[in-house]
């Protein structure tokens, strides 16, 4: 059982243009216009922008889900209640989005004016722009592209650029050290995290997220033969996204805020938001690749759409626990268990993929 | 020494100890503050349960009281005064009287509870109030209506206390009251004004004529009564001349 998306979002559109404005424009005698909003362009236009939207709109509205769901664990974690505001605390960070809203916009004196307001743009329209990638189901996608795990990693890729640009042009020595930082470390982890990724692709044949979902469906999840790519996948993840144990860019007790330190009000929300958006990217990607995305049990009675989000919602657990529990690891132990640890274990992974495929067990 | 040193370094350090045992105790944590409710108390409307022994402000109970301000003088932070009141008990026919009664500024107050403590009549008590919170410096100085408070039997402070001279002699510890300090006159100073006979607030002391002098008059000298005194040193404070010293019981 799955929504279909575009089926619905086409219907609609197609009675709303057709049927209830192009019969008002036909009575009206505006045959012209009527016959240029019914034509099949245009229709596919507005039914993209409104998917689009559609899409965008849950991706944050699951990504606040996201942070509800951490301070509340968090709050566990240590003990305490955590968020207070609303029914079980789930209005709390609205409240706090409207707090950073109403908040004054500062430009540092010493910062770079041009590249200033363009990083966080960057920053939030890259995030963003990952959920056009992610099915959330076999009906529920913006895009539905044969590449589409190629382009998610790729927007991965513009992360440490645009967070450099932003950590350079504050003008700030915590800021250019945290910016140095993330780079250094995105960079040198998306190379365990694609040769992981590259198994997947061994095994599966495609890198269409939807068609390796669907191998996962009809065969096994691949979680069980590429356990050791699954582990270094997720540490390669929680490092990609920047969240503690690896949270070196943004270290509080060395750096204030790490590159963010300079951005205040409503920008400094949207860079943590849009660091929960590549959180939600992160685990659904863990989900799709590994966890058999939509496949769950029940599929006549449980949408497919919620086993997906369920699956999210337990990566995501995995990556809270791991920030209660973990210390924050040293700026030259970083770097060694990426290329020490994580590298050899990615490398034995792929052989195993391709070892699998070999002698064709899957 | 060394060995042991190296072992417990190798226990700690590592994946057990760096990532697993973390990793368990927290879950550990996690999963008892989901089935119990975690430690946080939602102060405004839940709160915890007091102590027994438990001081809070400073209480009164107001036809206890009989003025004699050795709470103002024992309070270490100086946040109580006397001052003069309407008394509470009304004889029909008869003018309110005027009474000394303790004042408190609880915004100044420590809490520390002495003036409970050497309280002879037992009057102040330590209450469990402890939301004392005012808009305003004015509201925090409880003058002694606003003082007043139940009784209840945990109230009373009650600290039992044995002479140094008795020290090592099997004593029972008693109250303070039980072994007081009186005051003693120096006959040189003392000029007879009788002003410690009206202002003791017990009436312990009595001027007792003791002769005559050279114009014919009689000399006065004031007599305590240790039975009633309550060693609260008033006489000393109105004495005019410093004629009066407290004998110390050792």
């Amino acid at each position: 059982m799955y929504l279909d998306l575009w089926g619905l979002v086409g219907g609609l559109v197609h009675w709303l243009m057709v049927d209830v404005i192009g019969t008002i424009l036909n009575w009206l005698h505006i045959y012209a216009l009527a016959e240029w909003l019914g034509s099949p362009g245009v229709l596919n236009i507005v039914t993209i922008l409104v998917v689009a939207l559609i899409i965008l709109i849950v991706g944050m509205l699951v990504s606040i889900t996201l942070i509800w769901q951490e301070r509340k664990m968090l709050g566990r974690f240590m003990d305490r209640v955590g968020t207070q505001v609303g029914p079980f605390g789930l209005f709390q960070n609205f409240a706090d989005a409207f707090k950073v809203l109403v908040k004054e916009y500062i430009v540092p004196n010493a910062a770079d004016r041009l590249i200033y307001p363009l990083a966080p743009i960057l920053i939030i329209g890259v995030s963003m722009a990952m959920f056009v990638t992610i099915p959330y189901s076999q009906g529920f996608y913006m895009s539905n592209s044969s590449l589409s795990l190629i382009l998610t990693l790729a927007l991965f890729g513009v992360i440490p650029f645009a967070v450099l640009l932003g950590g350079w042009a504050s003008n700030n020595k915590y800021t250019l050290i945290g910016g140095m930082r993330a780079a250094a470390q995105t960079c040198a982890y998306e190379v365990p995290m694609l040769l992981s990724v590259a198994s997947v692709v061994v095994l599966t044949g495609s890198m269409s997220l939807m068609e390796i979902v669907t191998y996962q469906q009809e065969n096994l999840w691949l979680i069980i033969p590429l356990i050791i790519g699954f582990f270094v996948f997720l540490i390669s993840m929680i490092s990609e996204i920047e969240r503690v144990p690896f949270d070196l860019p943004e270290a509080e007790a060395e750096l204030v805020e790490g590159w963010g330190t300079e951005y205040g009000g409503m920008r400094f929300g949207l860079i943590m938001m849009s660091e929960y958006a590549r959180a939600f990217v992160g685990s659904s990607l863990i989900a799709l690749l590994f966890l058999g995305g939509w496949d769950g049990l029940l599929p006549e009675f449980i949408p497919a759409g919620l086993w997906f989000l369920l699956k999210v919602l337990l990566v995501f657990t995995i990556f809270i626990w791991a920030r209660a529990a973990l210390p924050r690891v040293r700026t030259d132990q970083i770097l060694n268990i990426c290329w020490k640890r994580l590298l050899p274990l990615a490398a034995i992974n792929l052989f195993i993929a391709v070892f699998f495929k070999s002698m064709g067990w899957f | 020494m060394a060995d042991k040193q190296q072992t417990r370094k190798e226990k700690e350090l590592g994946l057990s100890g760096f990532i697993l045992r973390p990793m368990y105790i927290t879950m550990k944590q996690f999963i008892k503050a989901c089935v119990n409710r975690p430690q946080t108390v939602l102060y405004p409307w839940e709160k915890l349960v007091l102590p027994d022994a438990f001081r809070g402000r400073p209480g009164l109970i107001f036809d206890k009281c009989i003025g004699c301000g050795i709470c103002m003088r024992i309070c270490p932070n100086r946040c109580i005064d006397l001052v003069e009141v309407d008394d509470l008990k009304k004889n029909e026919g008869e003018p309110v009287k005027k009474v000394k009664r303790p004042r408190v500024n609880v915004g100044r107050c420590m809490m520390c509870g002495y003036c409970a403590e050497y309280c002879p009549t037992d009057a102040m008590i330590v209450t469990p109030d402890y939301e004392l919170a005012t808009y305003t410096r004015e509201e925090a100085i409880f003058d002694p209506y606003k003082l007043q408070h139940e009784w209840k039997p945990g109230y009373e402070v009650h600290i039992e206390e044995v002479l140094p001279s008795e020290v090592g002699k099997k004593t029972t510890p008693s109250r303070r009251i039980e072994h007081k300090d009186i005051p003693e006159v120096e006959d040189k100073k003392c000029i007879g004004c009788s002003r410690c006979a009206k202002d003791c607030p017990v009436d312990a002391v009595k001027m007792v004529e003791v002769g005559v002098n050279e114009k014919g008059r009689p000399i006065k000298r004031p007599v305590f009564d240790s039975e009633k005194c309550v060693s609260c040193e008033t006489c000393l404070e109105v004495c005019p001349k410093d004629a009066l010293i407290m004998k110390e019981v050792l």
